[in-house]
C-alpha cells in the first residue's frame, strides 16, 4: 500500500483516490447498516476500530464475497497469503490436487470464488493443455498469485498477444478492459509457435505506461522475455510466476525455498494432531497418516513418536478400566 | 468529502429504507464520526492510511469507553494525560521532520492535545512543563535514542514542571529532538563508513579527522540560512571528507594506530550537536 507520488503535494481528492480508504469506509458502513442492532450493542466506534484492525492484519477477507476479495490490491495480497497459510500443509504432504479440488479449497475461504480463475491458473501451470492433471501446491500457488493479483493486466496482455498472433500492427492496438480469456484461448490454434518476444516486450512496455492498475515491474518482464526469441502467452506467464522478484514485489508469499517452512505453525499443528490422536475414534486416521511419514521432512517424525506414546498410554488406560470393571 | 460519503451510502437502495439508513447514520453519530475522520485523514495524509484509520478508531473507542467511568478525579486525570500523550506522539510519527510543513502541522495537533490536559488544574495558555518534558523524553526514546544519549539534550531543553510552554518553544524543542535522533543515526552510519570493516573498530586518527570536519561544518558563520546550509553541506561533502581522511593518512605513516569505538564516536558527534543547542530558561 505504498504511495507512488509525493502525498503532500497532491490534492486531497487525489490522495484519497490513491488510497483505498474510501473503499473500506464504504464497506464498513454497508456492513454496519446490515448488522446495525448487533453493532450498536458492541459500540460503533469500537466496530470501526475492529474493522480497520482486521483490514490492517489481512484477515478481513475471510468468507467475504469475491467482489470484495478482489476489490483492492491489499485484499488480493491478503487472500493469497491466507490461502497459503491455511493450505500449506497440502504442500508439505506433497499431495497433488486437481483444478476442481483447488477450486473447492478456495471456495472454503470465499464461497463465490469463480472456477474460471482456477482454470486460468491451471493453464499457466500445465501450459494450456491437460488442465485436468493434478498440480503441486507450490506450482499452483505462484501461478495463482500472478493470475489473481495481475488479472486485469494479464487480460490486456492476452489481447495484445492475440492481435500479434493474427499479425495486427501493435501500435494501433486498442486494449479492451474485459476480454473473456476463455473464448479467445479456445480459438487459438497451434498453427504458430507464439510471437516474437521482443515485439511482445515493446507492446507491453507501451501498455505499462498507460495502465492504471498494478502491473509487474518492467525489469522483471524483460527478464521473463529474455530467454527465448519466440514466446507463447502461457510460457510468458509461467516465467512471470517463477520470477522471485515479482513474488517479492507482491509480498504475499515467501520465497519458493521457504514456502513450506513455518516452525511456529508446525508446532501448533503438532499440538492439534496430538490432541486429536488422544480421542480413540481418530486412531485409525492417525495411523493412516503415519504411513505417509517416510517421505516427510525430519520434524514430523517427532510427532509420530509422540503419537505412538499417546496411543500406548491410552491403551494402558483402557486396560485399567477393563480390569476395574471386572 | 462528507457529501461524497453520504451520497455513496444513499446510492444503494433508493427506497424508504435508504432514508431510514441515512437517519440511522446521523442518529448514531456515524455521520459526524466519518466526517471528522476523513478530515483528519486528509490533513495528516499518512503513508499507510489503513494503519492510520485502525489506530485512529482504536484511540477514539478507548477514549469513549474510559470517558464514562471516572471514579477518582486524580486517577482519571492521569489516564487522560497518558491518552493525550500517546495520541500526540502518534500524530508526530505520521510525517518525517523533513516534510516540514506536514511535521509542523502535526506538532500543532500534538500541542493542542497536550494543552487540553490539566486545564482544570493550573497554567492557562500553554502545555504544562511536566508534560512538555515527558513528551520530549518520549520523542527521543521512540526514535531509537538511548536514555544516556538523550539526557544531555533533554537537560538543555527541559523547563520547570509548573511553567507553561508556549507553542513556538514546544515546536522547536520537538523538532530538535527529532533532528537530534536522526543526527545520531547518521553519525553511526558515518562511523561504519569510516571503519570500512564491520568487525574491526575504526582508526582513531581517521575518526578525529572526520569529527573535525563535522565541527567545522556545524560552525558556519552567521548569515542568511540558505548560505549557511550550502556552506555546511560543502564542508561535509563526501569529497571533502575523503580529502580530510587522506590528509591524515598521509601525515601519519605508521599504520595500525589506536582505534575508536562506535560509542565514543557517537558521543563526540552528539556533543558537537548539543553544544549548539541553546539552554531553555
Amino acid at each position: 500500500m505504498k504511495m507512488s507520488t509525493d502525498r503532500f503535494t497532491i490534492t486531497a481528492e487525489d490522495y484519497l483516490a490513491e488510497t483505498s480508504a474510501l473503499f473500506y469506509l464504504n464497506d464498513a458502513v454497508t456492513q454496519l447498516l446490515e448488522h446495525r442492532e448487533e453493532f450498536i450493542q458492541f459500540g460503533i466506534v469500537r466496530y470501526f476500530a475492529e474493522y480497520f484492525t482486521s483490514v490492517k492484519n489481512g484477515n478481513h477477507i475471510l468468507f467475504r464475497e469475491f467482489s470484495y476479495v478482489k476489490g483492492t490490491a491489499h485484499n488480493r495480497v491478503s487472500f493469497i497469503h491466507v490461502f497459503w497459510k491455511y493450505f500449506r500443509q497440502i504442500g508439505k504432504n506433497r499431495d497433488l490436487l486437481t483444478m476442481m479440488e483447488y477450486t473447492s479449497l478456495l471456495q472454503l475461504l470465499c464461497p463465490d470464488f469463480p472456477a474460471e480463475m482456477v482454470q486460468n491458473t491451471a493453464k499457466i501451470v500445465l501450459m494450456e493443455d491437460a488442465t485436468e492433471c493434478p498440480m503441486s501446491l507450490s506450482d499452483f500457488i505462484y501461478s495463482f498469485q500472478i493470475q489473481f493479483y495481475y488479472e486485469e493486466f494479464l487480460e490486456s496482455v492476452l489481447a495484445i498477444y492475440e492481435d500479434l498472433l493474427v499479425g495486427k500492427n501493435p501500435n494501433t492496438v486498442i486494449v479492451p478492459t474485459s476480454a473473456s480469456s476463455e473464448t479467445i484461448s479456445s480459438e487459438e490454434t497451434e498453427t504458430q509457435e507464439g510471437v516474437d518476444s521482443s515485439v511482445l516486450l515493446e507492446c507491453i512496455e507501451g501498455l505499462c505506461e498507460r495502465f492504471k492498475p498494478k502491473h509487474p515491474p518492467l525489469s522483471a518482464i524483460k527478464e521473463a522475455l529474455e530467454n527465448s526469441t519466440r514466446v507463447s502467452y502461457y510460457s510468458f506467464l509461467m516465467a512471470l510466476a517463477k520470477h522471485d522478484g515479482i513474488s517479492r514485489e507482491i509480498g504475499a508469499l515467501p520465497n519458493r525455498s521457504d514456502l513450506l517452512i513455518d516452525p511456529e505453525m508446525d508446532q501448533e499443528l503438532e499440538r492439534l494432531v496430538a490432541q486429536v490422536a488422544i480421542s480413540p475414534t481418530s486412531n485409525s486416521s492417525s495411523s493412516a497418516q503415519g504411513l505417509k511419514e517416510p517421505c516427510r521432512k525430519p520434524s514430523p517424525r517427532k510427532s509420530l513418536h509422540q503419537r505412538k506414546r499417546i496411543e500406548m498410554e491410552s491403551d494402558g488406560s483402557t486396560e485399567e478400566t477393563d480390569s476395574s470393571e471386572n | 468529502m462528507a457529501e461524497k460519503r453520504r451520497s455513496g451510502v444513499a446510492a444503494e437502495p433508493k427506497s424508504a429504507k435508504a432514508e431510514s439508513d441515512e437517519e440511522f447514520l446521523s442518529q448514531a453519530g456515524v455521520d459526524a464520526l466519518l466526517r471528522s475522520t476523513l478530515l483528519k485523514l486528509v490533513e495528516a495524509r499518512p503513508e499507510d492510511p489503513i494503519g492510520f484509520l485502525a489506530e485512529h478508531f482504536t484511540i477514539e473507542a478507548s477514549e469513549n469507553e474510559s470517558g464514562g467511568g471516572g471514579d477518582g478525579e486524580g486517577k482519571y486525570q492521569d489516564a487522560l494525560e497518558d491518552q493525550q500523550l500517546n495520541k500526540a506522539l502518534w500524530h508526530l510519527s505520521l510525517a518525517h521532520h523533513s516534510q516540514r510543513s506536514a511535521f509542523n502541522s502535526n506538532i500543532r495537533v500534538a500541542y493542542d492535545l497536550l494543552s487540553q490536559c490539566g486545564s482544570t488544574r493550573s497554567v492557562p495558555g500553554g502545555v504544562q512543563g511536566r508534560l512538555y518534558t515527558e513528551m520530549l523524553r518520549c520523542v527521543c526514546s521512540d526514535s531509537g535514542l538511548s536514555e544516556a544519549a538523550a539526557a544531555p539534550l533533554l537537560r538543555r531543553l527541559r523547563c520547570h514542571d509548573y511553567e507553561a510552554v508556549p507553542f513556538e518553544l514546544f515546536r522547536q524543542a520537538v523538532l530538535m529532538c527529532s533532528a537530534f535522533s536522526e543526527y545520531v543515526r547518521r553519525a553511526r552510519c558515518l562511523y561504519t563508513a569510516v571503519a570500512c570493516h564491520p568487525e574491526r573498530p575504526a582508526e582513531r586518527e581517521l575518526c578525529v579527522a572526520v569529527l573535525n570536519a563535522l565541527r567545522e561544518a556545524l560552525d558556519t558563520s552567521h548569515g542568511p540560512d540558505a548560505t549557511r546550509y550550502l556552506e555546511a553541506s560543502a564542508k561535509i561533502s563526501p569529497a571533502e571528507l575523503a580529502r580530510a581522511m587522506a590528509e591524515t593518512r598521509g601525515a601519519s605513516r605508521e599504520q595500525e594506530g589506536q582505534s575508536m569505538d562506535m560509542h565514543e564516536f557517537e558521543d563526540a558527534a552528539a556533543a558537537l550537536f548539543i553544544a549548539r543547542v541553546r539552554v531553555v530558561n
